[in-house]
């Protein structure tokens, strides 16, 4: 896989080998915390650690479903631009305004995989295995392509 | 105004004007080079400050990263939540 800035900033990824096709085609499905507990509670974290009911009610009414609606339409950001993607072949652009929302949707998949298939930081640290085993071992590697593909984000940033 | 509205009155200036602190808390999952982003953009820390208080976040488990009015203290947290970071906010000792 190739990483090249366009003219206008944005981040052009060509020769995506097809199992990084595959992989990036699923992390808007990966970033849906649906059906695990878990994953909703990671993403959707209580305020406090104290005993400030007023304080835990006022975000299940005004601020939980802001930052849905937020992670909601990142992800919808990035499934266009891997719509894009899969109808023309091995390359993916990240035009320069979507990079936020590639970074939020990216951190919502990586953040949901973890606490879905309780992956630790000794699991993180340790290679990954290929080919994966099972859908954990599968959850481990999304976890480190995802995590690469921020970091050149955040590094492209960096160098701005 | 008798003893006891005094004293209710006191209690609740003295709870208006606790200070609260905005911690973050450790994750494994969330990339050093993120979370310094993260704090920079959130609360304008130069790079060096930023990546201190994300050093001590992975090395301690926590950092308070600010501390002041409910109100502000509220605002961040919500906006390190809409960057996926695990905040919470507490009443300072």
């Amino acid at each position: 896989m190739k990483i090249e800035r366009d003219a206008s900033g944005g981040f052009v990824f060509s020769e995506v080998e097809p199992p990084l096709v595959e992989l990036f085609m699923a992390i808007s499905a990966a970033a849906d915390p649906e059906g695990s507990r878990a994953a909703q509670e990671r993403l959707f974290p209580e305020p406090t650690e104290q005993k400030e009911e007023s304080l835990r009610a006022e975000w299940d009414e005004f601020v939980r479903p802001e930052l849905r609606e937020a992670f909601e339409n990142a992800a919808v950001m990035v499934e266009g631009d891997l719509e894009a993607m899969a109808s023309g072949g091995e390359e993916l652009t990240i035009p320069r305004d979507h990079v936020d929302a590639w970074l939020s949707t990216l951190n919502q998949a990586r953040l949901a995989l973890a606490a879905r298939y309780e992956v630790s930081e000794a699991d993180l640290n340790r290679a990954a295995a290929y080919p994966p085993r099972d859908e954990r071992d599968m959850a481990v590697s999304q976890i480190h392509v995802y995590g690469l593909l921020q970091e050149c984000l955040l590094q492209g940033l960096e160098a701005e | 105004m008798n003893a006891t509205q005094t004293e209710t009155k006191s209690q609740t200036k003295t709870a208006l004007e606790t200070p609260w602190n905005v911690v973050v808390h450790n994750d494994p999952v969330n990339l050093m080079s993120y979370v310094t982003l993260v704090f920079r953009r959130v609360f304008g820390f130069s790079k060096e400050k930023a990546e201190e208080h994300m050093l001590e976040v992975h090395h301690k488990g926590r950092s308070i990263v600010w501390s002041g009015g409910r109100e502000r203290a509220e605002l961040y947290v919500q906006q390190l939540h809409a960057y996926l970071l695990l905040a919470t906010m507490e009443r300072a000792a």
